[in-house]
């Protein structure tokens, strides 16, 4: 354990000297939350005359005002930010820890010490995890405090920071983000450059834009059952990944078959 | 002396292909070993066994008193490897890299920086430790991955192709390091194309492709393959001299061209006194006397070359 930590601070060490990297990935979400807060704010602000009506609706929003379906529509979109976040960061971090080490070939000198492989594995999951997870939270919480700050009404903070959203971000985003990761190792063994092994990843994307339309359009709700019953699919599908990422990363696979 | 590294049968396999076949071989403690082969020959592949990189499909090994799968931990811990790539972290600065490679080595953070900053001196580094090394060039890129090789005291070294693509003075200082490292008493495992380097700096030479076609000095590689023997320079036309030398009972072949004479015998030591006696004898004046030399690439080509 003590060398995963070792790897741990190092990987946050090469973090803090790429600027674009550490610019893209930790600064970017609390800015991303910013925008969504001001932008929640502003549309509290406006006329209740000047906001368009019709379209599909969440059942939820049938008794809001128009003023109160206005807000409730941003904040349910920069709501699903916070279940993106965890699948892009990690990502990204450790597609330049991993694929990124590989290509410079610098896992074999790292290989030759006694580090045990999966100290080796946990320190780069580690450090790409901690730092998603930590700004995910701290910017899911920023957002909330704007929510309870600038909502019109109770009913609009109601229909946006629901039970079914605080889990979805507590239980679910660790997951997507393990599975992101873990995805990146398996993809490690076949690609070289980090930019590949991301648009791979991005696939992950998809089931939690579905999730974001399917809100929008009234066809699904996030109630808590349904954020543990995905918490649940994502955990098996976690377990599989980190199994499958665990088999690639040994030294022998490393070494004879990653090309 | 006690062996550093004995190999029993050492085999690796690819998907049925045989990259190393049936190894053995014994390496003497406190010496450095050369191991010559051409690219392909499975070099590489033997280090990363013998490092506990990758394991044998077959056979077995002892690597500083460490058998091979038991243990490859602690193996890995009293070696230490230069790999084919010095594969560093371009953006950490030297003292980063090595710091990162000491921890992992299992030193303590104050012992770690002890050793850092040791190697950082030793190998000329000390002035640029806080730049990062992607503004090295490849000779202190090779330095440092030497450096790092060496962080935890290792008393078998594998060092892969440690001067290539090193100019002539980078190369230079690389040979003097180690030198200096089997002064030391370490055991050193050298691959290398570079054969005046390996006649230079190996007490012994494996020559390599899959399996060990041979093993011995540098001397006795020669004289194994080419024979013993000895030039002798006369005045005028040596080939009159050649009856002369063929009736001694010990010399096995004579050869003359202009004013040399070339004699094969076996013990050229304890004989070259009595062909200076029988030429000397035929009225031959001489002009000198000297081994017969052939190169360490002589030896390299007629095997491998033999094998291709």
């Amino acid at each position: 354990m003590k060398k995963a930590l070792i790897v741990l601070e190092k990987e946050w060490l090469e973090l803090r000297l790429q600027r674009g990297l550490l610019l893209a990935t930790l600064f970017l979400p609390p800015v991303m939350t910013v925008f969504g807060v001001v932008g929640f704010f502003a549309v509290g602000k406006i006329p209740a005359s000047t906001i368009p009506q019709g379209g599909p609706l969440p059942p939820e929003f049938a008794l809001l005002s128009p003023l109160e379906i206005g807000q409730a529509i941003v904040g349910r979109q920069f709501s699903i930010l916070f279940l993106l976040l965890p699948i892009f960061i990690p990502s990204v971090l450790a597609s330049y820890a991993i694929v990124g080490e590989k290509r410079e070939r610098t896992l074999e000198p790292v290989l030759a010490t006694p580090i045990r492989t999966w100290e080796l594995l946990l320190g780069k999951i580690l450090a790409a995890l901690i730092p998603a997870l930590a700004i995910t939270i701290a910017s899911a919480s920023l957002f909330v405090a704007g929510i309870l700050a600038f909502a019109v009404t109770d009913r609009v903070r109601e229909v946006i920071v629901t039970p079914g959203w605080i889990l979805a971000v507590v239980v679910d985003t660790p997951l997507l983000a393990l599975i992101g990761v873990a995805l990146i190792v398996v993809l490690s063994s076949r690609v070289n450059d980090p930019r590949t092994a991301q648009q791979f990843s991005a696939v992950l994307v998809v089931p939690v834009l579905a999730l974001l339309f399917g809100q929008l359009a009234g066809v699904i709700v996030l109630g808590p059952g349904l954020a543990l019953g995905i918490g649940v699919v994502l955990a098996i599908i976690a377990a599989g990944a980190v199994w499958a990422a665990t088999r690639l990363f040994q030294r022998e696979v490393i070494l004879t078959r990653w090309r | 002396m006690a062996h550093a590294i004995e190999t029993h049968g050492l085999t690796r396999k690819f998907d049925g292909r045989v990259a190393v076949d049936g190894l053995s071989l014994a390496i003497e403690a406190g010496t450095v070993f050369g191991f010559l082969g051409p690219n392909g020959a499975g070099k590489t592949t033997t280090v990363r066994m013998l490092a506990a990189l990758i394991a044998p499909t077959d056979g077995d090994a002892i690597v500083a008193g460490h058998a091979l799968g038991v243990d490859d931990t602690a193996l890995r811990r009293s070696v230490g490897i230069l790999t084919e790539q010095p594969g560093l972290y371009d953006r950490l600065s030297a003292r980063q890299n090595l710091r990162y490679f000491a921890r992992l080595y299992d030193l303590e953070p104050a012992r770690a920086d002890a050793q850092v900053e040791r190697y950082l001196h030793l190998l000329e580094l000390w002035d640029r430790r806080d730049e990062p090394v992607g503004t090295f060039s490849k000779g202190m890129r090779q330095k440092l991955a030497i450096a790092r090789a060496l962080l935890h005291e290792p008393t078998v070294v594998f060092l892969d192709e440690p001067t290539a693509a090193l100019d002539p003075e980078a190369a230079r200082t690389v040979r003097e390091f180690v030198k200096g490292l089997k002064r030391e008493g370490r055991t050193i495992f050298l691959t290398t194309h570079n054969l005046p380097e390996a006649d230079e700096l190996c007490d012994s030479i494996g020559i390599f492709q899959r399996r060990l076609l041979r093993m011995g000095s540098p001397r006795e590689l020669r004289a194994g393959l080419f024979g013993a023997g000895t030039v002798v320079r006369v005045v005028g036309d040596a080939a009159r001299y050649v009856p002369v030398l063929r009736a001694l009972a010990f010399v096995r072949e004579v050869r003359a061209e202009g004013d040399t004479l070339t004699v094969q015998l076996d013990d050229p030591d304890s004989r070259n006194p009595d062909i200076v006696d029988a030429l000397r004898a035929a009225g031959a004046r001489i002009r000198y006397v000297e081994r017969l030399q052939h190169s360490l690439e002589d030896v390299y080509l007629r095997l491998v070359g033999g094998h291709a």
